[in-house]
Protein backbone atom coordinates (compact mmCIF):
# COMPACT_ATOMS: atom_id res chain seq x y z
CA UNK A 1 0.00 0.00 0.00
CA UNK A 2 1.39 3.37 -0.94
CA UNK A 3 2.12 5.92 1.74
CA UNK A 4 -0.53 8.28 0.45
CA UNK A 5 -3.37 5.78 0.50
CA UNK A 6 -2.29 4.60 3.93
CA UNK A 7 -2.46 8.18 5.18
CA UNK A 8 -5.91 8.58 3.63
CA UNK A 9 -7.08 5.39 5.34
CA UNK A 10 -5.66 6.58 8.63
CA UNK A 11 -7.51 9.88 8.27
CA UNK A 12 -10.87 8.33 7.39
CA UNK A 13 -10.46 5.65 10.02
CA UNK A 14 -9.78 8.21 12.72
CA UNK A 15 -12.40 10.73 11.60
CA UNK A 16 -15.41 8.60 10.72
CA UNK A 17 -15.11 4.88 11.37
CA UNK A 18 -13.59 5.28 14.83
CA UNK A 19 -15.20 8.62 15.59
CA UNK A 20 -13.94 9.80 18.95
CA UNK A 21 -17.26 11.08 20.24
CA UNK A 22 -19.83 8.66 18.99
CA UNK A 23 -18.01 5.36 18.88
CA UNK A 24 -15.59 5.80 21.78
CA UNK A 25 -17.39 8.18 24.13
CA UNK A 26 -14.28 10.31 24.48
CA UNK A 27 -14.93 14.03 24.86
CA UNK A 28 -18.58 13.86 25.83
CA UNK A 29 -18.43 16.81 28.24
CA UNK A 30 -18.03 19.44 25.48
CA UNK A 31 -20.31 17.35 23.28
CA UNK A 32 -23.24 17.91 25.64
CA UNK A 33 -21.95 21.15 27.12
CA UNK A 34 -21.55 23.37 24.06
CA UNK A 35 -23.77 21.66 21.52
CA UNK A 36 -26.89 23.59 22.50
CA UNK A 37 -26.09 26.26 19.92
CA UNK A 38 -24.44 26.17 16.53
CA UNK A 39 -22.10 29.14 17.00
CA UNK A 40 -20.50 27.81 20.17
CA UNK A 41 -20.02 24.43 18.49
CA UNK A 42 -18.17 26.04 15.58
CA UNK A 43 -15.81 27.83 18.00
CA UNK A 44 -15.23 24.70 20.01
CA UNK A 45 -14.55 22.57 16.93
CA UNK A 46 -12.02 25.06 15.58
CA UNK A 47 -10.25 25.24 18.92
CA UNK A 48 -10.13 21.45 19.20
CA UNK A 49 -8.67 20.94 15.70
CA UNK A 50 -6.04 23.56 16.40
CA UNK A 51 -5.00 22.52 19.91
CA UNK A 52 -5.22 18.78 19.37
CA UNK A 53 -2.85 18.83 16.40
CA UNK A 54 -0.32 20.97 18.26
CA UNK A 55 -0.64 18.82 21.38
CA UNK A 56 -0.03 15.58 19.52
CA UNK A 57 3.07 16.98 17.86
CA UNK A 58 4.37 18.14 21.24
CA UNK A 59 3.68 14.89 23.11
CA UNK A 60 5.07 12.85 20.22
CA UNK A 61 8.36 14.74 20.45
CA UNK A 62 8.41 14.59 24.24
CA UNK A 63 7.92 10.82 24.13
CA UNK A 64 10.42 10.22 21.36
CA UNK A 65 13.23 12.49 22.49
CA UNK A 66 12.83 12.77 26.26
CA UNK A 67 10.58 10.26 28.04
CA UNK A 68 11.41 7.15 26.06
CA UNK A 69 15.24 7.53 25.86
CA UNK A 70 15.41 8.29 29.59
CA UNK A 71 13.32 5.22 30.39
CA UNK A 72 10.87 7.13 32.57
CA UNK A 73 7.94 7.05 30.16
CA UNK A 74 5.97 4.24 31.76
CA UNK A 75 5.35 6.05 35.01
CA UNK A 76 5.71 9.69 34.00
CA UNK A 77 3.68 9.82 30.82
CA UNK A 78 0.42 10.87 32.49
CA UNK A 79 1.73 13.95 34.36
CA UNK A 80 4.10 14.82 31.51
CA UNK A 81 1.47 14.78 28.76
CA UNK A 82 -1.17 16.65 30.72
CA UNK A 83 1.32 19.34 31.73
CA UNK A 84 2.49 19.70 28.13
CA UNK A 85 -1.12 20.16 27.04
CA UNK A 86 -1.90 22.63 29.83
CA UNK A 87 1.19 24.71 29.08
CA UNK A 88 0.56 24.57 25.35
CA UNK A 89 -3.01 25.76 25.73
CA UNK A 90 -1.84 28.64 27.88
CA UNK A 91 0.76 29.69 25.29
CA UNK A 92 -1.68 29.37 22.40
CA UNK A 93 -4.13 31.56 24.26
CA UNK A 94 -1.52 34.25 24.97
CA UNK A 95 -0.20 34.15 21.42
CA UNK A 96 -3.62 34.31 19.80
CA UNK A 97 -4.70 37.23 21.95
CA UNK A 98 -1.70 39.20 20.67
CA UNK A 99 -1.38 37.97 17.11
CA UNK A 100 -4.87 37.27 15.85
CA UNK A 101 -7.75 38.95 17.67
CA UNK A 102 -10.25 37.58 15.13
CA UNK A 103 -9.27 33.99 15.76
CA UNK A 104 -9.11 34.70 19.48
CA UNK A 105 -12.68 35.98 19.49
CA UNK A 106 -13.84 32.90 17.61
CA UNK A 107 -12.29 30.31 19.89
CA UNK A 108 -10.75 32.16 22.83
CA UNK A 109 -13.19 31.21 25.55
CA UNK A 110 -13.02 27.53 24.63
CA UNK A 111 -9.26 27.29 24.97
CA UNK A 112 -9.08 26.99 28.80
CA UNK A 113 -11.79 24.35 28.70
CA UNK A 114 -9.76 22.28 26.29
CA UNK A 115 -7.10 21.50 28.88
CA UNK A 116 -9.54 19.17 30.59
CA UNK A 117 -11.05 17.86 27.39
CA UNK A 118 -10.32 14.17 27.53
CA UNK A 119 -10.30 13.90 23.73
CA UNK A 120 -7.12 15.95 23.58
CA UNK A 121 -5.28 13.90 26.19
CA UNK A 122 -6.52 10.64 24.69
CA UNK A 123 -5.42 11.53 21.16
CA UNK A 124 -2.10 12.99 22.23
CA UNK A 125 -1.40 9.87 24.29
CA UNK A 126 -2.39 7.56 21.47
CA UNK A 127 -0.30 9.47 18.93
CA UNK A 128 2.81 9.38 21.09
CA UNK A 129 2.39 5.99 22.75
CA UNK A 130 0.01 3.85 20.66
CA UNK A 131 -1.66 0.73 21.95
CA UNK A 132 -4.77 1.83 23.80
CA UNK A 133 -7.09 1.85 20.81
CA UNK A 134 -7.54 -1.05 18.48
CA UNK A 135 -7.95 0.19 14.93
CA UNK A 136 -7.85 -2.04 11.90
CA UNK A 137 -5.17 0.01 10.21
CA UNK A 138 -1.87 -1.62 9.31
CA UNK A 139 0.46 0.47 11.43
CA UNK A 140 3.68 -0.30 13.17
CA UNK A 141 4.00 -0.41 16.97
CA UNK A 142 4.84 3.30 16.98
CA UNK A 143 3.76 6.10 14.69
CA UNK A 144 6.07 8.44 12.80
CA UNK A 145 5.54 12.16 13.30
CA UNK A 146 3.68 12.46 9.98
CA UNK A 147 1.36 9.55 10.81
CA UNK A 148 0.75 10.92 14.29
CA UNK A 149 -0.24 14.31 12.87
CA UNK A 150 -2.52 12.82 10.20
CA UNK A 151 -4.14 10.62 12.83
CA UNK A 152 -4.73 13.60 15.11
CA UNK A 153 -6.07 15.72 12.29
CA UNK A 154 -8.50 12.92 11.46
CA UNK A 155 -9.66 12.57 15.05
CA UNK A 156 -10.17 16.29 15.51
CA UNK A 157 -11.99 16.79 12.21
CA UNK A 158 -14.24 13.84 13.12
CA UNK A 159 -14.81 15.43 16.52
CA UNK A 160 -15.84 18.73 14.95
CA UNK A 161 -18.05 17.01 12.40
CA UNK A 162 -19.94 15.03 15.03
CA UNK A 163 -20.26 18.07 17.27
CA UNK A 164 -21.72 20.21 14.46
CA UNK A 165 -24.17 17.48 13.38
CA UNK A 166 -25.34 17.09 16.93
CA UNK A 167 -25.67 20.85 17.47
CA UNK A 168 -27.87 21.10 14.38
CA UNK A 169 -29.97 18.23 15.74
CA UNK A 170 -30.34 19.86 19.14
CA UNK A 171 -31.43 23.20 17.72
CA UNK A 172 -34.33 21.37 16.11
CA UNK A 173 -35.02 19.50 19.32
CA UNK A 174 -35.62 22.78 21.17
CA UNK A 175 -38.90 23.21 19.35
CA UNK A 176 -39.93 19.55 19.36
CA UNK A 177 -42.76 18.27 21.56
CA UNK A 178 -40.78 16.10 24.00
CA UNK A 179 -42.46 14.30 26.95
CA UNK A 180 -41.86 16.24 30.17
CA UNK A 181 -39.85 13.48 31.83
CA UNK A 182 -37.36 13.32 28.98
CA UNK A 183 -36.95 17.06 28.41
CA UNK A 184 -33.42 18.46 28.54
CA UNK A 185 -30.51 16.10 29.04
CA UNK A 186 -32.31 12.73 28.70
CA UNK A 187 -33.61 13.45 25.21
CA UNK A 188 -30.16 14.77 24.23
CA UNK A 189 -28.68 11.40 25.16
CA UNK A 190 -31.33 9.48 23.27
CA UNK A 191 -30.78 11.54 20.11
CA UNK A 192 -27.01 11.10 20.50
CA UNK A 193 -27.71 7.36 20.57
CA UNK A 194 -29.59 7.56 17.29
CA UNK A 195 -26.75 9.58 15.75
CA UNK A 196 -24.31 7.00 17.04
CA UNK A 197 -26.19 4.27 15.12
CA UNK A 198 -25.13 6.03 11.92
CA UNK A 199 -21.47 5.93 12.91
CA UNK A 200 -21.60 2.33 14.06
CA UNK A 201 -22.97 1.56 10.60
CA UNK A 202 -19.75 2.85 9.08
CA UNK A 203 -17.74 0.03 10.66
CA UNK A 204 -16.19 -2.06 7.90
CA UNK A 205 -15.77 0.80 5.43
CA UNK A 206 -12.67 0.24 3.30
CA UNK A 207 -11.98 -2.76 5.49
CA UNK A 208 -11.39 -0.52 8.49
CA UNK B 1 -20.31 15.97 62.35
CA UNK B 2 -23.81 16.55 61.02
CA UNK B 3 -22.32 18.94 58.54
CA UNK B 4 -19.86 16.30 57.30
CA UNK B 5 -22.64 13.76 56.83
CA UNK B 6 -24.59 16.31 54.83
CA UNK B 7 -21.56 17.00 52.65
CA UNK B 8 -21.15 13.27 52.08
CA UNK B 9 -24.83 12.65 51.24
CA UNK B 10 -25.17 15.54 48.81
CA UNK B 11 -22.56 13.90 46.58
CA UNK B 12 -24.85 10.91 46.24
CA UNK B 13 -28.22 12.60 45.85
CA UNK B 14 -28.60 16.34 45.39
CA UNK B 15 -25.31 16.92 43.56
CA UNK B 16 -24.68 13.47 42.12
CA UNK B 17 -21.85 14.05 39.61
CA UNK B 18 -23.33 11.88 36.88
CA UNK B 19 -27.05 12.32 37.25
CA UNK B 20 -27.30 15.97 38.31
CA UNK B 21 -24.03 17.78 37.54
CA UNK B 22 -23.58 15.63 34.40
CA UNK B 23 -19.79 15.58 34.53
CA UNK B 24 -17.42 12.67 33.98
CA UNK B 25 -19.78 11.02 31.53
CA UNK B 26 -17.29 9.68 29.01
CA UNK B 27 -15.81 6.95 31.16
CA UNK B 28 -19.21 6.01 32.54
CA UNK B 29 -20.69 5.19 29.17
CA UNK B 30 -17.53 3.50 27.92
CA UNK B 31 -16.69 1.15 30.76
CA UNK B 32 -20.24 0.22 31.76
CA UNK B 33 -20.31 -2.75 29.39
CA UNK B 34 -18.80 -4.86 32.14
CA UNK B 35 -19.83 -4.97 35.80
CA UNK B 36 -16.38 -5.96 37.01
CA UNK B 37 -14.63 -3.16 35.11
CA UNK B 38 -17.16 -0.62 36.39
CA UNK B 39 -16.55 -1.66 40.02
CA UNK B 40 -12.81 -1.05 39.61
CA UNK B 41 -13.40 2.22 37.77
CA UNK B 42 -15.57 3.37 40.68
CA UNK B 43 -12.93 2.38 43.22
CA UNK B 44 -10.22 4.16 41.23
CA UNK B 45 -12.30 7.36 41.11
CA UNK B 46 -13.08 7.20 44.85
CA UNK B 47 -9.37 6.80 45.62
CA UNK B 48 -8.12 9.56 43.33
CA UNK B 49 -10.91 11.97 44.25
CA UNK B 50 -10.56 11.55 48.02
CA UNK B 51 -6.77 11.70 48.03
CA UNK B 52 -6.49 14.68 45.70
CA UNK B 53 -9.21 16.52 47.65
CA UNK B 54 -7.30 15.85 50.87
CA UNK B 55 -3.91 16.96 49.53
CA UNK B 56 -5.31 20.09 47.88
CA UNK B 57 -7.22 20.99 51.02
CA UNK B 58 -4.11 20.60 53.20
CA UNK B 59 -1.98 22.77 50.92
CA UNK B 60 -4.69 25.24 49.90
CA UNK B 61 -3.04 28.15 51.75
CA UNK B 62 0.23 27.60 49.89
CA UNK B 63 -1.16 27.23 46.38
CA UNK B 64 -1.14 30.62 44.60
CA UNK B 65 -4.38 31.42 42.85
CA UNK B 66 -2.72 32.02 39.46
CA UNK B 67 -1.15 28.61 39.06
CA UNK B 68 -3.73 26.55 40.92
CA UNK B 69 -5.02 24.59 37.93
CA UNK B 70 -1.59 23.21 36.88
CA UNK B 71 -0.87 22.36 40.51
CA UNK B 72 -4.19 20.56 40.90
CA UNK B 73 -3.44 18.63 37.73
CA UNK B 74 -0.02 17.55 39.00
CA UNK B 75 -1.54 16.29 42.27
CA UNK B 76 -4.30 14.43 40.43
CA UNK B 77 -1.90 12.99 37.85
CA UNK B 78 0.32 11.59 40.62
CA UNK B 79 -2.56 9.68 42.17
CA UNK B 80 -3.73 8.49 38.77
CA UNK B 81 -0.23 7.17 38.10
CA UNK B 82 -0.43 5.20 41.37
CA UNK B 83 -3.74 3.67 40.26
CA UNK B 84 -2.33 2.99 36.78
CA UNK B 85 0.69 1.08 38.07
CA UNK B 86 -1.16 -0.77 40.87
CA UNK B 87 -3.89 -2.01 38.53
CA UNK B 88 -1.36 -3.02 35.88
CA UNK B 89 0.48 -5.10 38.48
CA UNK B 90 -2.36 -6.72 40.44
CA UNK B 91 -5.44 -6.93 38.18
CA UNK B 92 -4.05 -7.08 34.62
CA UNK B 93 -7.35 -8.30 33.13
CA UNK B 94 -9.18 -5.26 34.52
CA UNK B 95 -6.32 -3.01 33.38
CA UNK B 96 -6.59 -4.37 29.85
CA UNK B 97 -10.34 -3.77 29.85
CA UNK B 98 -10.18 -0.21 31.21
CA UNK B 99 -7.24 0.75 28.93
CA UNK B 100 -7.12 4.43 28.10
CA UNK B 101 -9.74 5.24 30.75
CA UNK B 102 -7.20 4.92 33.55
CA UNK B 103 -4.93 7.75 32.29
CA UNK B 104 -8.04 9.70 31.36
CA UNK B 105 -9.10 9.89 35.03
CA UNK B 106 -6.70 12.86 35.11
CA UNK B 107 -9.01 14.89 32.93
CA UNK B 108 -12.19 13.55 34.49
CA UNK B 109 -14.12 16.74 35.17
CA UNK B 110 -15.41 15.41 38.50
CA UNK B 111 -11.97 15.40 40.09
CA UNK B 112 -10.67 18.73 38.82
CA UNK B 113 -14.13 20.20 39.38
CA UNK B 114 -14.24 19.16 43.04
CA UNK B 115 -10.67 20.35 43.61
CA UNK B 116 -11.57 23.75 42.19
CA UNK B 117 -15.06 24.13 43.63
CA UNK B 118 -14.71 22.46 47.01
CA UNK B 119 -11.30 21.29 48.24
CA UNK B 120 -9.60 24.62 47.49
CA UNK B 121 -12.00 26.45 49.81
CA UNK B 122 -12.66 23.95 52.61
CA UNK B 123 -10.88 22.24 55.48
CA UNK B 124 -9.52 18.71 55.46
CA UNK B 125 -12.49 16.83 57.04
CA UNK B 126 -15.02 18.50 54.75
CA UNK B 127 -12.84 17.91 51.68
CA UNK B 128 -12.51 14.21 52.49
CA UNK B 129 -16.26 13.89 53.11
CA UNK B 130 -16.93 15.62 49.79
CA UNK B 131 -14.46 13.41 47.93
CA UNK B 132 -15.93 10.24 49.42
CA UNK B 133 -19.51 11.36 48.80
CA UNK B 134 -18.90 12.35 45.19
CA UNK B 135 -16.88 9.17 44.61
CA UNK B 136 -19.55 6.94 46.10
CA UNK B 137 -22.28 8.77 44.18
CA UNK B 138 -20.33 8.16 40.97
CA UNK B 139 -19.68 4.53 41.83
CA UNK B 140 -23.30 3.73 42.67
CA UNK B 141 -24.52 5.04 39.33
CA UNK B 142 -21.80 3.44 37.20
CA UNK B 143 -22.07 0.06 38.95
CA UNK B 144 -25.86 -0.10 38.70
CA UNK B 145 -25.74 1.04 35.07
CA UNK B 146 -23.08 -1.54 34.21
CA UNK B 147 -25.05 -4.26 36.02
CA UNK B 148 -28.12 -3.52 33.92
CA UNK B 149 -26.14 -3.32 30.68
CA UNK B 150 -24.21 -6.53 31.24
CA UNK B 151 -27.29 -8.42 32.44
CA UNK B 152 -29.47 -7.49 29.46
CA UNK B 153 -26.65 -7.22 26.93
CA UNK B 154 -24.96 -10.54 27.55
CA UNK B 155 -27.49 -12.45 29.65
CA UNK B 156 -25.38 -12.89 32.78
CA UNK B 157 -23.36 -10.74 35.16
CA UNK B 158 -19.90 -12.07 35.98
CA UNK B 159 -17.33 -11.02 38.57
CA UNK B 160 -13.88 -12.61 38.11
CA UNK B 161 -15.42 -15.64 36.43
CA UNK B 162 -18.16 -16.21 39.04
CA UNK B 163 -21.69 -15.69 37.73
CA UNK B 164 -23.60 -13.31 39.98
CA UNK B 165 -26.91 -13.35 38.18
CA UNK B 166 -28.04 -14.97 34.96
CA UNK B 167 -31.17 -14.62 32.89
CA UNK B 168 -32.98 -17.81 31.77
CA UNK B 169 -31.53 -19.42 28.67
CA UNK B 170 -34.49 -18.49 26.42
CA UNK B 171 -33.39 -14.85 26.66
CA UNK B 172 -31.51 -13.87 23.51
CA UNK B 173 -29.42 -10.82 24.47
CA UNK B 174 -29.68 -7.96 21.96
CA UNK B 175 -26.12 -6.84 21.32
CA UNK B 176 -27.20 -3.22 20.87
CA UNK B 177 -27.32 -2.90 24.66
CA UNK B 178 -23.56 -3.37 24.76
CA UNK B 179 -22.89 -1.22 21.67
CA UNK B 180 -22.40 2.53 21.68
CA UNK B 181 -25.93 3.61 20.65
CA UNK B 182 -27.43 1.41 23.36
CA UNK B 183 -25.32 3.10 25.99
CA UNK B 184 -26.51 6.57 24.99
CA UNK B 185 -30.16 5.59 24.80
CA UNK B 186 -30.20 3.58 28.03
CA UNK B 187 -28.38 6.38 29.83
CA UNK B 188 -31.01 8.85 28.63
CA UNK B 189 -33.78 6.74 30.17
CA UNK B 190 -31.68 6.13 33.27
CA UNK B 191 -31.30 9.88 33.69
CA UNK B 192 -35.01 10.48 33.28
CA UNK B 193 -35.78 7.75 35.83
CA UNK B 194 -33.29 9.07 38.38
CA UNK B 195 -34.58 12.60 38.07
CA UNK B 196 -38.15 11.44 38.54
CA UNK B 197 -37.42 9.19 41.53
CA UNK B 198 -34.33 10.42 43.41
CA UNK B 199 -33.39 14.05 42.79
CA UNK B 200 -33.79 16.78 40.24
CA UNK B 201 -31.14 19.24 39.07
CA UNK B 202 -31.19 22.70 40.57
CA UNK B 203 -29.22 24.34 37.76
CA UNK B 204 -25.51 25.05 37.55
CA UNK B 205 -22.85 22.40 37.11
CA UNK B 206 -21.21 21.41 33.88
CA UNK B 207 -17.65 21.91 32.65
CA UNK B 208 -15.46 21.74 29.56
Amino acid sequence: MSVLSQMALLFIGAALVNNMLLTRFIGLCPFFGVSSSMSTSVGMSLAVVFVMTLASGATWMAWKFVLSPLGVGEFLYIPAFILIIAALVQFVEMYLRKASPVLYRAMGIYLPLITTNCAVLATATEAAKPGFFKMNIPLGPSLGLGEALVYTLGVSVGFGFALLTFAALRERLEAAPVPAALRGAPIAFISAGLLSFAYVGLAGWFGL
Amino acid sequence: MKHLVQTFVKGITRENPLMILMIGLCATLAVSTQFQGAVFMGLAVIFVLTMSNAIISIFRRFIPNEVRIPMFIVVIASFVTIVDLVMKAFVPSVYAFLGIWIPLIVVNCIILGRAEAFAYHNGLPAAIADGLGMGVGYTIVIVVFAFVRELFGSGAVKFFGATLLALPSWYAPPSVVLLFPGAFILFGFFLAGWRALVSRPGGGGGCS
